[in-house]
């Protein structure tokens, strides 16, 4: 403690811990007049953000430790639970289709493919082909679609003309995306192991048999599968 | 001279029976019958067959198969005839019916190849462009220097700038790049056979089958026979059927895959010898 500014003893009154210091928390053995304030008058520090701050780094003298582990337990549990809850919302169907750009456009399109309605009753919205299930490519995806905000402030794609016209950049970012990360969400529910291509009808048999031989990836093939294919297309690259 | 005259007579009777003979029709009952189910293609020329963004299978077709290979299957065919009717590849509307069979029987003798299609003609077209013609029936045989004609059939005549397909030059008529089609349709009025070629562009006569065909009609249903000359015994000929039901025109007709027709040889559907 010595390099650092005098600390404020949260809670501290006795001079007796002021002296030994010993055992207890956050205690400054200078043997001047102890401070009494709580967590909460960080702001008397006087010195801001920095005074904040030195508050947030200085041990407290006032709660236990297991008081401090009890509440931070279940602080974090109800913070992590709320976090969360508040991601899940953001990847819901109604969520997506809550701004017009959506609705109007790429919604309609997926409503009449087979992610939407089927036979067997099984629905893939949204986020499950466009955000990651792992927590880390999760956040990593949801941070970058903050900038799907900003382009909701600046309307860059508020009319089906401006929609139009950014159709295929949009669409290409997403087929990199998902070639990038070898369509892992399509693998979320579709595989190769798990695939018997001998059921298959025979278009998709023989092309699954050449994918699997080559190593493909599901975006190779399956483009505009829920949405209208772009127009302008480039062919890959590797053909 | 009454010697000269009675050989003359006899060499002539000889000779009348032989080419009756030769161009004897086939007893049909005899003969295989399979279905080729035509469809309505939209607007899916050979470029837009061949392109991966449009056509995933594009990567099988550059592996050698063919279009029947994939697209066969169970007897019928397993398109996606929602996406074919769609906007997207059918701007113009899709017909009502989108495929039928039609019923292919083929025999040879030394000269010729005898051919008969047996079909109903679907009404509900979308197109009634050839106000003369309620039906027309036609088949294309790809000669040896077409390329991947055994694949495409006569997907190699169809191309994405030529007349009715969206914003084509109306007088531009099917063609190949490389390599020629024979050519030979039947056309209800007048029962009509032209006999064609498709090279650079398409003729509707000039072509060397010497193809001759005769019509039957009995309500909806239609028996077309053609009689050509042989393309030569040993031969496998790739070729593709063309129906234009309910006054269709150009690309409004229903067409079969690339089969390859098989005289005294291997194929797809082999003919009969008589």
């Amino acid at each position: 403690m010595g390099g650092r500014k005098p600390p404020y003893h949260l809670g501290i009154t006795k001079s007796s811990a002021v002296r030994d210091g010993a055992g207890l928390i956050g205690v400054k053995g200078d043997g001047s007049k102890p401070h009494t304030h709580g967590i909460g008058d960080s702001v008397m520090a006087g010195n801001g953000i920095s005074g904040f701050w030195a508050v947030l780094r200085r041990p407290s003298a006032k709660y236990s430790l297991l008081s401090l582990l009890v509440v931070g337990f279940f602080g974090g549990i109800f913070f992590w639970g709320g976090f969360n809850t508040g991601m899940e919302a953001t990847n819901t169907l109604d969520f997506c289709i809550s701004c017009h750009e959506m609705h109007d456009n790429v919604y309609q399109e997926y409503k009449k493919t087979i992610h939407y309605t089927n036979r067997t009753g099984v629905r893939a919205v949204c986020s499950d082909c466009h955000v990651p299930k792992d927590w880390t490519h999760k956040m990593i995806r949801k941070i970058k679609a903050s900038g799907e905000v900003w382009g909701k402030i600046t309307g860059s794609i508020d009319t089906p003309e401006k929609f139009e016209a950014k159709r295929l950049e949009l669409a290409e970012h997403e087929w990199a995306r998902m070639k990038a990360s070898d369509s892992r969400e399509c693998r979320n529910c579709h595989s190769f192991d798990a695939m018997d291509v001998e059921r298959q009808k025979l278009r998709g048999s023989k092309m699954h048999k050449i994918g699997i031989a080559e190593k493909k990836t599901c975006i190779d093939c399956h483009k505009g599968i829920a949405h209208k294919k772009p127009k302008g297309m480039k062919e890959d690259e590797d053909e | 001279m009454s010697k000269s005259i009675v050989s003359t007579a006899v060499a002539g009777v000889l000779l009348a029976l032989g080419s009756q003979a030769a161009m004897a029709a086939p007893d049909w009952s005899k003969v295989p019958k399979r279905d080729l189910h035509v469809f309505h293609a939209g607007v899916t020329p050979i470029e837009w067959a061949t392109k991966k963004s449009d056509h995933s299978g594009s990567a099988g077709m550059r592996k050698g198969e063919t279009c029947a290979g994939c697209h066969e299957e169970k007897g019928a065919l397993n398109f996606n005839f929602k996406r074919l009717a769609d906007k997207e590849l059918e701007p113009k509307g899709a017909p009502k019916t989108m495929t039928f069979p039609v019923a292919f029987q083929a025999a040879y003798d030394k000269d010729n190849l005898y051919i008969r299609l047996s079909f109903k003609s679907p009404s509900g077209g979308a197109d009634k462009g050839d106000k003369d013609n309620e039906v027309k029936a036609t088949i294309l045989f790809a000669d040896p220097k077409v390329p991947q004609a055994d694949q495409y059939g006569c997907w190699q005549t169809c191309h994405a700038d030529a007349r009715t397909m969206p914003g084509a030059d109306e007088k531009k008529t099917k063609y190949t790049a490389t390599g020629a089609y024979e050519l030979m349709q039947w056309a209800s009025k007048g029962n009509k056979v032209s006999d064609g070629s498709v090279t650079t562009e398409r003729k509707m006569s000039g072509g060397g089958t010497g193809a001759k065909a005769e019509a039957a009609k009995s309500g909806d249903a239609y028996t077309v026979t053609f009689t050509r000359k042989n393309p030569g015994e040993g031969k496998s000929v790739p070729f593709g059927v063309a129906i234009h039901a309910d006054n269709a025109h150009g690309r409004f007709h229903h067409v079969s895959l690339g089969y390859k027709l098989g005289i005294g040889a291997d194929g797809d559907i082999k003919a009969t010898k008589q």
